[in-house]
This record gives structure tokens, C-alpha cells and sequence, in this order.
């Protein structure tokens, strides 16, 4: 049976299989291709697709997909990809590690300044972070990357930036008010119902053991090791992360603390935490704050609800 | 004319070039992957240079060990192999030299433009058009070469060998053209959706048109040698290779089986992607039939060790990936670090042991000396084995902490102190690899260049 590959029967024999299977697995989706825009879809502007390219020449795309599927609950888990969300995408970036998280609806989840910090130094922000710093790019395409960045998840992003930018003027004409304006405009945007609880567990060793694990996680490179708000992000970010030390004798409660680190502070680079950190990390953090920083610690005081199983 | 060294040398230029490009991307491609793997642990110790920064090397990493390493070593062994069973001389060592040399061009072209951020930021298909073009020509020129051979031949039957042999080079041609969007020089791609399903098409077919048939003919070619049986079965290996034609080229849908493509091509991608045991267990079995009763042969032959356990990986990931191929298995397994083992178990496990194996095979043939140290050679083995069983298990569990992580709700964010560990084995691990990789590349150009070793 050999005797019958001949030269002839092998090459064309495999091209033609070859050109077979294009047909059917390449050609055939790709003239059936619908180019229907989605619901959120809009073109970018040329910002926004200078900073694609920035993208593109820094391989973003190895370590960040850009593809929500329906099994995902992480960062940007708000909507499932469709196909018309790729219309103008050439080439598409799905991506196929998630090194780092899936960027599809990344616009609007911070402000401008936070990316811009991140960039310079992801641990800055993340402290954890493995991404690798961009301080190279220079401060002009780091700003184009940025662009870009915010304008992932196309007009579903535009409203969340529209709100950003909203409560930054807010932010910056509190902060520029001086310390008292300041604070008490930040208890002021927590509601009354949180205001009044004081933090529900006893500071104990424990509590603040595990506070500041996640302080130095999550929090040192803004607020500071030693909360005065001089993290090495500090030079990036505007209004500056908050120094914890003026707190004191301002009725922080326990309440607006977990409020704050729950939502974040939006149109300031404070995150939110509220998928990053269960309801106890978020109050043991808290407390940590309280007690190291604030020096005014009101865990577990009236009004009190049941005391937790575990405490001594 | 009497075969002496030196003529022997003269027949086998491009064959001996091949093994040094091989050898030397290796020792290359694995430093730039130790560097990659200390990125993901210590992302600030090289902080701020632009062309080491992970993003950039890592398509490095992946175009230099499939263009640098394994390819070009599995063509060194087909350039030796496939005059020989034809019973000829290659066509034009010319020709062959100028395709080594145009070929180590676009390798180099390929390091230097992925490293200054000239990228058209498609996974396997990231080359600048410049870069294609070079590519292109020198497939060609091995293409030419070979079918020459083939013409010229005083054998008149085509063994197997032949077969996968010519199919991979013609085809990879025709795929890496279409892959890489050659008429669109600007950006290399299509638009939206379908070019994706193009580019797995294309990626896909790196391994399942070119790595795989170069490395079954060569297990075809030395097997039988080494055992000294006669291969089990000529229709097996007729069936095997129409069966790897239609059902490898076709599945590449499953790298996105969660992505909004057309159900049907997943439902294609995902069914046939099972019926590859087909094509993998016919040359299976035929190669491990021939083999029967001779594993004593085999473990005292260099070559035919490394092939021989080439194809026991070749077994384990052709099964695993039918696994992964299952949507319910890749809710976990994907975007993580299961699929890095994987890849490294199929490139290096299965491809590349086989590369290194066919090295050693034609090294004696083209030198007409001994190869410089068999102990090297087992060392080498040795450190490869340690080093890709460590990988597969160390990144399938930092894969299965990523997934199942994910899977229950777990932010990104908090699964990094999770894997920290498995990355710092890794990169030890990593070290077993790159210096086997050194070790191999001495020891290649002791055999070729410096060889004390008698005349055989
Ligand atoms: C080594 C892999 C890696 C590379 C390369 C990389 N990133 Fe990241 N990225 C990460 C990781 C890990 C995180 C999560 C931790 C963090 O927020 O820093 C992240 C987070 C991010 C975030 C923040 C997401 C959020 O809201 O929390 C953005 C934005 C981002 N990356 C953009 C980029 C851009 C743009 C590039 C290319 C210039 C890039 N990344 C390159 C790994 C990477
Ligand atoms: C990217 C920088 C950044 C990170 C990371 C960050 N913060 Fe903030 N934080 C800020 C900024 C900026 C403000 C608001 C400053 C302002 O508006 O004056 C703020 C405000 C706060 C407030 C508000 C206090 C009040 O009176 O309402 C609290 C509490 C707080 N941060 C705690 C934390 C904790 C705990 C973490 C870690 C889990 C953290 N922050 C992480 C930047 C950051
Ligand atoms: C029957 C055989 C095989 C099947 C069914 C198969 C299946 C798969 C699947 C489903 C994926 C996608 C994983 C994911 O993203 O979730 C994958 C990825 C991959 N496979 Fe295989 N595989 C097979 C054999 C091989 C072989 C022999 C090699 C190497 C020579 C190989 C190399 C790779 C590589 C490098 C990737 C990673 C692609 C990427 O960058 O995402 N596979 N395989
Ligand atoms: C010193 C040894 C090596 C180290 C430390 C190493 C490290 C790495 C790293 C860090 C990545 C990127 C993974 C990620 O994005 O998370 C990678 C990818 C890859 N490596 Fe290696 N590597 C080594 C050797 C090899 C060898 C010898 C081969 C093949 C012969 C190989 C084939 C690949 C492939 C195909 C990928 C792409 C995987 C994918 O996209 O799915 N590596 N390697």
C-alpha cells in the first residue's frame, strides 16, 4: 500500500486536505461572520487606540485576557463578552493567561491617577502585585496606555467614568478645603446607618494580627507604613492618600471605616475592597487602623450585638 | 570516493549547521525563560529595561524554542534522514546552508524586534511582516530542497518518514502565511472574532503540522534502526497520517471554547479534539509494537532513549489535551498555569526530547566520529527528564490552585501569595532545563568541532 504514497499523493493529497479544512474551519466563520455592534459598543478615539498599540508593543496580552465568560465571578465579572464587542478590534485581544486580570470592562474601575501610580509601580498600589513596572514608557504613553485602559467595556465604561470624574472634582474641593472640610466631608458621603456602628470585634491580638497582614497587602503603598499617608504612590496620586493620623478625636467610628474600605472612595484612588477581602478582614483592618495609626480604637462598644463564638 | 571525515563532513553541511542553530537557541531560548520565571517572582529585579520586561520576553521564550530550538533540530535530523532513505545526497548543501543561514537571520530578526516592541500582538503569530517574509523564504528554501531530494531519489518507495516530513515544512508554509496575514503587512491580523478563530487555527497548527510530523518521522526513521526490527505496521502508519491530516488541523477552536465564536466549531473543536486518540494511538502503538522486547536497545542508545521517551510524553499530552478539550475540565484549567505544563510537556517533553534525540542519532553519522561524551548526552537526559516531570507537576498545581481559586469566587488579586511558591520551584526547576540545555550545547560542538574521538 506504501507503494501508492507517491510523492505526488502525499503533497497534493495533504494540501488538499489542508485547503479542505480551512474552507470548512476559517473561511466559512469568518464570511459568516456577524459584525452586529453590542449594546455597548463605540469606537475608540485616536487616544485611546495610540495606547492599544502601547498595548500591543509591551505584551499586555500575555499576562491580561480580555474575555469575560459566564463562569466568571472576578474583576469585571459584570458582563459576558459578546462577539460585537470586538468590531473594531484588529487584532482581537482575547488573550490566553490570566497572569494578571481580565481587563474587558477595566475603564472606570479606578481613576486616572491610579493607573497612572500602578504603571509607575504596580506594587504601589497592589503590593503584591507581579506585574512588571512601566516607569519606562515615559510619563506621556503611560498616560495614552491609560487612556486605553479606560476605555475598556466601550460606553459601559464612559458611565462609570463620567461618575469618576464627578466625584474627583468633589474629592479634590474637600481636600482642598483643609483638614476639617475634608473630613468631614468623607463621613459625611457614608450613610447615617453605618456612621453610628462602632467596629462589632474586640481589637484582640488576633483581630490586630490579621489587620495588619492585610494592611501590608493591600494598603502600605498609598496610606504608609506608618499611616501618614506618604506610601511610595503618594507623588502620583492627588487628592493624596489620607493620613490616618489626623483622624483622632473626629468620631471615625469603626462603621465609616468598613463603609469606606467596602465601596472605596470613588473619584479618588481608594479602592474598593469588597471582593478582595471577606466582611471580618475588612472590620480586622479596621480595627488595626484604629488602633496604630488613629490611636482611638472603639471596637466592640455600645451599642453591642452578640459576641463572636470564637472570642475569649 | 572512500566516506573519510572530511567528506563525510562535506555531505552533511546543512545538517550539522541545523544542529548547531538547535543547540544554540536552547541554551538561548532557556536563559531567556529563567529570566521570564524570575520576572513572575521578583517583578522589580529588572526593573525599568524595557527589552527584558516579561511582556516581551516571554514571546521570545515561546518563538525561540519552537523557530530556535525544536524545529531546526528536527530538521537537521530530516536532512540527514530523508537523502538517506531515499538513497541519495541532499539536493543543493548550498541551497540547504542558505536556508540555515536565512533561517538563523529570522530567529535573530524575531529576538531583536519582539525585544524593541515591534509586535503585532498575536500569540504565536507576534512577528513583524518583515520578520514573516524571512520566515517564509527560508521555509521555502527547505521546501525546495527537500522535494529536490525527493526528485532526485533512486529509491522508489517513500517511507513514511518522507511523508511527514515534506507535509510539515509544505504545510507549515502555507499555514504560517495564512496565519500571519501576510497581504495585511500593517497589522498581520483580521478583524474581530475572526481572527481569533484564525490565529488558533494557525497556533494550533505550530504543533499539530509542524512539531508533531517532524518529530513522528523522525521516531519512524530511528525506532526501527535502533530496535533493529522492522517497523509493525505499514498500513498503521498510512492510517496514522491521513488520521493526524484531518483531525489535528481542524480542532485549534479549542483554545476558545469560552470565547462568543460559533457554537458548531466548538462543538467540532471539542469533539474531534477526542478523536485525536485516533491518529496518537495508531503511531503509538506501531512505534511501541517495533519497540517490543528491545527496551534494552533502546535504553543503551542515546538516540533512540531520548525518542523513545519523546513518545511516552507524546502519549501523556495527547491525553491530557483531549481531557482539556472537555468544556466542563476547562472551566478550571484554563487561562492558568495547567495549560503552561502542558505546553511545556508537549514542546519540550514530546518535541523537544525528540529534537535532542535526533541530534544525537544523525551526530555520528555527519561527523563520522563518536559523539564527544555519551555521559553529557545522559546527563543531559537526565537533567530534561527531572526538569519537565517537575514543571508538568508544579505548574499543574499552581494551575489547579489558580482555577479552582477562581472558580469559587476567589479574586485574582488574592491568588497571587498562592502561587508564589510553585513559581519559585519552578524557576529551580528552570535551572535543571537551561543547564541541561549548556551541557547539550557544548557538547555538541565538542562532536562537531573539537572531537577527539576516533574516526568511526
Ligand atoms: C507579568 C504579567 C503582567 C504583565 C506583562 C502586565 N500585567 Fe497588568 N497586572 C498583572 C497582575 C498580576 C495584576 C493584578 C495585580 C495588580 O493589580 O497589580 C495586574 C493588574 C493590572 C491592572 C489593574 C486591574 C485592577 O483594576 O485592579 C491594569 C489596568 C493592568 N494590569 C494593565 C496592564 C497593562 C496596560 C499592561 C501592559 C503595559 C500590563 N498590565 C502588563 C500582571 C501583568
Ligand atoms: C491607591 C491608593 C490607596 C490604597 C491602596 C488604599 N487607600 Fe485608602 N485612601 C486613599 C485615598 C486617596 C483616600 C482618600 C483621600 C481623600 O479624599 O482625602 C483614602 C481614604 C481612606 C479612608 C477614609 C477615611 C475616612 O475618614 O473616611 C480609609 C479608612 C482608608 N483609606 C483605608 C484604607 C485601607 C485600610 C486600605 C487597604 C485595605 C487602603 N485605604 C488602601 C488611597 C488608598
Ligand atoms: C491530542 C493531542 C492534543 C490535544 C487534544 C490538545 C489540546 C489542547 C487544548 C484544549 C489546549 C488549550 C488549553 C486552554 O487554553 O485551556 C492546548 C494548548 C496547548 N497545547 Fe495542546 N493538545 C494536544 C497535543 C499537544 C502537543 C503534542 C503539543 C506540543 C507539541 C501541544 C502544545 C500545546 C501548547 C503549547 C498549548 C498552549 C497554547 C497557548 O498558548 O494557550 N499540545 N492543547
Ligand atoms: C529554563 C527552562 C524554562 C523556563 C524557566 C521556562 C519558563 C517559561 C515561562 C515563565 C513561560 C511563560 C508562562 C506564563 O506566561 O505564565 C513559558 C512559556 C512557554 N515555554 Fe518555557 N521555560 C523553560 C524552557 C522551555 C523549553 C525548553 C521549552 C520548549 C522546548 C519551553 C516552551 C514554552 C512554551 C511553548 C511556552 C508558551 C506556553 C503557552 O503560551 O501556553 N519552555 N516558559
Amino acid at each position: 500500500m506504501s507503494q501508492k504514497m507517491t510523492p505526488t499523493a502525499v503533497v497534493l493529497g495533504s494540501v488538499t486536505i489542508l485547503a479542505a479544512v480551512v474552507f470548512v474551519v476559517v473561511f466559512w466563520p469568518y464570511q459568516q461572520a456577524d459584525y452586529t455592534p453590542s449594546e455597548i459598543f463605540r469606537y475608540r478615539t485616536e487616544a485611546e487606540a495610540a495606547g492599544r498599540k502601547i498595548y500591543i508593543a509591551n505584551g499586555c496580552v500575555y499576562c491580561h485576557s480580555q474575555s469575560i465568560r459566564a463562569i466568571d465571578w472576578g474583576h469585571g465579572a459584570t458582563r459576558i463578552a459578546q462577539a460585537g464587542d470586538y468590531v473594531q478590534d484588529r487584532p482581537i485581544l482575547l488573550g490566553s493567561q490570566r497572569t494578571g486580570v481580565d481587563l474587558s470592562q477595566e475603564g472606570g474601575e479606578h481613576p486616572d491617577d491610579w493607573h497612572i501610580a500602578h504603571f509607575i509601580n504596580p506594587r504601589y498600589t497592589r503590593p503584591n502585585s507581579i506585574m512588571p513596572p512601566f516607569e519606562y514608557l515615559g510619563m506621556e504613553k503611560i498616560e495614552l496606555l491609560t487612556a486605553y485602559v479606560q476605555s475598556l467595556g466601550m460606553k459601559a465604561a464612559d458611565k462609570r467614568m463620567a461618575r469618576q470624574r464627578f466625584w474627583k472634582e468633589e474629592s479634590i474641593r474637600a481636600y482642598e478645603a483643609g483638614i476639617d472640610e475634608n473630613v468631614r466631608w468623607l463621613a459625611e458621603i457614608v450613610p447615617q446607618g453605618w456612621r453610628d456602628i462602632p467596629n462589632p470585634y474586640a481589637a484582640s491580638e488576633y483581630s490586630l494580627a490579621r489587620g495588619r497582614m492585610i494592611y501590608q497587602a493591600f494598603c502600605i503603598g498609598c496610606h504608609g507604613p506608618v499611616g501618614d499617608g506618604m506610601g511610595d504612590a503618594q507623588p502620583w496620586i492627588y487628592p493624596p492618600p489620607l493620613n490616618f493620623t489626623i483622624l483622632k478625636g473626629r468620631e471615625i467610628s469603626g462603621g465609616i471605616i468598613y463603609y469606606q474600605l467596602m465601596n472605596g472612595i470613588t473619584g479618588t484612588a481608594m479602592p474598593y475592597f469588597k471582593k478582595d477581602l471577606e466582611s471580618e478582614k475588612l472590620w480586622d483592618v479596621g480595627n488595626y487602623i484604629a488602633a496604630y495609626f488613629i490611636n482611638e480604637v472603639d471596637s466592640n462598644g455600645p451599642p453591642r450585638g452578640i459576641d463572636a463564638a470564637y472570642e475569649p | 570516493m572512500a566516506a573519510t571525515a572530511d567528506t563525510i563532513f562535506d555531505q552533511h553541511l546543512t545538517a550539522r549547521a541545523f544542529s548547531l542553530t538547535s543547540a544554540f537557541w536552547f541554551a538561548f531560548a532557556t536563559s531567556i525563560g529563567m529570566v521570564a520565571a524570575g520576572y513572575l517572582i521578583a517583578p522589580d529585579f529588572m526593573a525599568n529595561i524595557p527589552y527584558l520586561q516579561f511582556g516581551r520576553i516571554r514571546p521570545i521564550h515561546v518563538n525561540l524554542v519552537l523557530f530556535g530550538f525544536v524545529t531546526p533540530g528536527l530538521l537537521a535530523a530530516a536532512h540527514y534522514y530523508v537523502p538517506r532513505l531515499l538513497r541519495t545526497d541532499l539536493f543543493s548543501q548550498k541551497l540547504g546552508l542558505m536556508s540555515v543561514i536565512l533561517w538563523n537571520v529570522a530567529v535573530v530578526s524575531a529576538v531583536v524586534s519582539l525585544s524593541t516592541g515591534h509586535s503585532q500582538g498575536r500569540e504565536y503569530a507576534e512577528l513583524i511582516w518583515p520578520v514573516d517574509m524571512l520566515v517564509i523564504v527560508s521555509f521555502a528554501l527547505v521546501v525546495l530542497n527537500l522535494l529536490m531530494t525527493v526528485r532526485r531519489r533512486k529509491e522508489p518507495v517513500l517511507y513514511v518518514s518522507i511523508w511527514y516530513a515534506c507535509a510539515a515544512v509544505i504545510l507549515t508554509a502555507l499555514t504560517f502565511s495564512l496565519g500571519n496575514v501576510i497581504w495585511r503587512p500593517d497589522t498581520g491580523a483580521l478583524l474581530g472574532i475572526p481572527d481569533a478563530i484564525l490565529l488558533w487555527f494557525y497556533g494550533h497548527n505550530v504543533f499539530g503540522l509542524l512539531l508533531t510530523p517532524l518529530t513522528l518521522g523522525l521516531a519512524y526513521y530511528v525506532i526501527p534502526i535502533v530496535t533493529r526490527n522492522p517497523l509493525y505496521s505499514h498500513t498503521l502508519s498510512l492510517i496514522g497520517f491521513w488520521s493526524l491530516l484531518v483531525v489535528y488541523t481542524h480542532i485549534g477552536t479549542h483554545h476558545l471554547l469560552q470565547v462568543p465564536v460559533p457554537t458548531w466549531l466548538k462543538v467540532v473543536a471539542t469533539v474531534d479534539s477526542v478523536a485525536m486518540v485516533i491518529p496518537v494511538m495508531v503511531f503509538l502503538i506501531n512505534i511501541w509494537y517495533t519497540a517490543k522486547g528491545k527496551l534494552g536497545e533502546i535504553h543503551a542508545d542515546i538516540a533512540g532513549k531520548f525518542i523513545f521517551t519523546g513518545t511516552i510524553f507524546y502519549f501523556f499530552v495527547s491525553i491530557q489535551g483531549s481531557i482539556m478539550a472537555l468544556p466542563q475540565v476547562q472551566r478550571i484549567t484554563h487561562f492558568n498555569n495547567w495549560v503552561i505544563a502542558h505546553s511545556h510537556l508537549g514542546v519540550l517533553g514530546f518535541a523537544g526530547l525528540s529534537a535532542l534525540g535526533g541530534l544525537y542519532y544523525i551526530l555520528p553519522k555527519i561527523t563520522g566520529k563518536p559523539l564527544y561524551s555519551r555521559f553529557l548526552a545522559d546527563l543531559q537526559y537526565w537533567l530534561v527528564l527531572i526538569g519537565i516531570v517537575g514543571f508538568t507537576v508544579v505548574l499543574t498545581i499552581a494551575g489547579l490552585v489558580q482555577g479552582n481559586s477562581w472558580f469559587a469566587g476567589e479574586t485574582l488579586y488574592r491568588t497571587l501569595p498562592e502561587i508564589h511558591s510553585y513559581y519559585v520551584v519552578r524557576l529551580s526547576i528552570g535551572l535543571f532545563i537551561a543547564l541541561a540545555a549548556y551541557i547539550g550545547l557544548y557538547n555538541v560542538i565538542r562532536t562537531i568541532y573539537f572531537n577527539p574521538g576516533e574516526e568511526a
